[in-house]
């Protein structure tokens, strides 16, 4: 198995005629991605990469039974079209580009909660289930299945995990791209117990970075895992960044270093990783075999 | 991004919160005349893009025209907090009976607006908040949720506003949360709201921070002269120059130069160059799907840094293609030629496409790629890190 996206989900591009939604399109058909449709209001009709092309939502979801949507939109527009595939029953979200507005970051948190949808990013590079199904901008190359599950806050940080588990024989069940977004649509924590979940996957991966608060409110799920945890967090030797006022700091209190991150982690039981290949070395001191 | 103090007590003047009214000056004269008219006394404040302004010396009362003009000869052409003071916002004095603190934030854990009230005002409401958690009032909204009447009245109330101001508390309370949302802040603080001696409550400082990505959308702010603007304080020439040409960057007191990628790499990378034993020149995120044209850039202000001993580059092509990295390396080397040794690997999107680039270079001018050592995706990225040490205490020596 592998969590969020297999083989057999069927997927919707939102913003398929665009420059960046077209390319992507044709690499997510070509590693075997079940591209079911894509839309672009005012292009009903039309065939890109030999998919088709609905006006709205609703009407591809109602076409080809679509169950989770890649936006490839500008930042602008995301609201609009994360809230529109919600409401058409999409199941989950992925939304590639960065700098969505903050306010509409919880919009859309707001609206998935509450139809039970799950939403990645913004600025995430994606979700991949190797050898099944790679929505985003992932490079293939990165990839093998196998048994671990990884999250991250980074795009450049997952393929360097992914390409350490792929090369040291573990391989992974499914790589999910947080995004590098202030506010997100999806928290460590919620991904976590979908790997917990999950009977294929043996550990999980977490890689997180200075500033904001999402590395410490997963302590509580991860100290109820029973799977593995290694963590990584970015930004150890980085200089002391801006605090947001006040009120930033009351809400916040003592969250967002390197140090406070790390110590809630492992306080809550996940194992450390300063580099990528002591991933491999964790695992296995933690009595798990490689994959192949 | 934030605003200065006087742009912020204009938005809250817009949502009918009162503030004192202050003039904003650039020369010591017309300080003098804003002081004239206050009876000639007056607070002088540095417009300056940063908070702590008052325990930095940019906050001074003075008691005649003639102290203003010193003070302001002064403070003009001084730094302060790193940033050169260029006006001074001249606001009259205030008798201040008690100060209040006010703020809205975004909870990020739980997706959430939050209004944060406090009795006790003043720059030390994070120490008292920490001290008297149970004397500083929140409330959380949803992101869709206005603030009810009731809802400021009663916060009003818990705040200990005297009966005969409750109202227009609650009024400076709503209007606070409604340019909050009106305007996509990520902080508005009101720090702090002055009860005067005459039974007045006005804003005597105004803070506001506005999500740059959501800037689009207010082009009154715009008309304003709001603009994304750069908050920092002083900068290196070299951040000055990075900054010009649109790439993110930061100069530290090392000697590697740092071509990491994207940003989570850029921030991940400096730790590797340390547990190395080594020390990175800067961060840079240089990702993003940057064109060549940009990547040349960044590798000339890497080479030109004389600081700089070796350069360590890495690429793992996504939304920044590998075939476009070549490129942008390639064009660096024949425009403007390497001067350090730099150790690299690339891979990812289109990663053929970008070593079949390399490879022709070099067939052509071999002699351009004579200090690189380039891998691909069989050289773990750690080791790349050990080598760019290893290259930097070389060429230190």
């Amino acid at each position: 198995m592998a969590i969020l996206v297999d083989k057999n989900s069927k997927v919707l591009v939102q913003g398929i005629t665009g420059t960046a939604g077209q390319f992507h399109t044709k690499r997510m058909i070509e590693y075997g991605t079940q591209i079911v449709g894509g839309t672009s209001p005012g292009k009903g009709g039309e065939i890109v990469e030999g998919v088709p092309v609905y006006d709205t939502v609703e009407f591809a979801v109602d076409a080809t039974g679509a169950d989770i949507s890649v936006i490839f939109l500008p930042a602008q527009f995301v609201r609009e079209a994360a809230i529109e595939a919600i409401w058409a029953g999409i199941k989950h979200v992925v939304v590639i580009p960065e700098h969505i507005p903050i306010f509409d970051m919880m919009a859309i948190r707001k609206e998935a909660k509450r139809y039970g949808t799950i939403v990645l990013g913004g600025n995430t590079p994606g979700i991949i289930s190797p050898g099944q199904a790679n929505l985003g901008i992932m490079p293939d190359i990165a990839f093998k299945r196998g048994k671990i599950g990884t999250v991250s806050r980074s795009g450049s940080i997952t393929y360097y995990v992914a390409d350490t588990l792929t090369r040291s024989g573990y391989g992974e069940t499914t790589c999910v791209g947080l995004g590098g977004d202030p506010v997100l649509g999806s928290t460590f924590d919620d991904i976590l117990m979908l790997f917990e979940k999950d009977p294929e996957t043996e550990a999980v991966v977490m890689c997180g970075e200075i500033g904001g608060v999402y590395e410490e409110i997963a302590k509580d799920t991860i100290s109820r895992m029973k799977k593995p945890v290694i963590c990584m967090i970015g930004g150890v030797f980085a200089p002391p960044g801006k605090r947001m006022g006040h009120a930033g700091a009351i809400v916040e209190g003592n969250m967002g270093t390197a140090k406070t991150k790390l110590k809630a982690l492992e306080d809550a039981g996940a194992h450390p990783a300063k580099t990528f290949l002591e991933i491999p070395r964790i695992l296995e001191a933690e009595g798990i075999k490689p994959a192949y | 991004m934030r605003l200065f103090e006087y742009e912020a007590k204009q938005l809250f003047a817009n949502n009918k919160i009162p503030v004192t009214q202050g003039v904003l000056c650039s020369t010591p004269a017309e300080v003098r005349n804003a002081v004239l008219n206050f009876e000639g006394k007056g607070v002088l404040k540095v417009q300056i893009l940063s908070g702590g302004r008052g325990k930095a010396g940019g906050i001074k009362k003075v008691e005649s025209p003639e102290q203003a003009v010193d003070v302001a000869e002064d403070l003009f052409g001084s730094t302060v907090k790193g940033f050169p003071v260029e006006r001074i916002l001249v606001d009259p004095l205030l008798n201040i009976r008690r100060e209040y603190y006010l703020g809205v934030t975004i909870d990020r854990a739980r997706y959430r607006i939050v209004f944060i009230g406090s009795p006790t005002g003043g720059v030390d409401i994070e120490e008292f908040a920490k001290k008297n958690p149970d004397k500083v009032f929140k409330e959380s909204f949803e992101i869709d949720e206005n603030m009810y009447g009731f809802q400021s009245y009663g916060l009003g109330l818990q705040l200990k506003f005297r009966k005969e101001r409750l109202k227009q508390a609650s009024a400076i309370i709503s209007g606070l949360y409604r340019t909050f949302k009106q305007y996509d802040c990520k902080l508005a603080e009101i720090i702090p709201l002055v009860e005067t001696e005459e039974g007045e409550l006005i804003a005597a400082d105004a803070r506001i921070s506005l999500d740059d990505d959501a800037l689009f959308r207010h082009p009154d702010l715009v008309k304003m002269g709001i603009e994304k603007r750069h908050e920092e304080g002083e900068m290196t020439p070299r951040e000055k120059l990075a900054r010009e040409n649109g790439i993110p960057y930061l100069d530290l007191d090392g000697n590697i130069g740092m071509f990491p990628g994207g940003a989570g790499f850029g921030i991940m990378g400096i730790d590797f160059i340390n547990y190395y034993g080594g020390k990175p020149a800067n961060f840079m995120d240089s990702g993003g799907g940057p064109t060549p044209e940009r990547l040349a850039k960044m590798l000339e202000l890497l080479d030109d840094n004389p600081a700089v001993k070796a350069i360590f580059g890495a690429r793992f092509g996504g939304i920044s293609r590998c075939d476009d990295f070549a490129k942008g390396v390639i064009m660096f080397l024949k425009n403007h030629g390497l001067s350090k040794p730099m150790v690299m690997r690339m891979t990812g999107n289109q990663w053929e496409e970008g070593v079949r680039l390399f490879e022709e270079a070099k067939a052509e001018s071999p002699e351009l790629f004579q200090d690189i050592e380039a891998h691909g995706i069989e050289t773990p990225i750690e080791d790349i890190a050990r080598r760019a040490v290893e290259l930097a205490a070389e060429e230190a020596r």
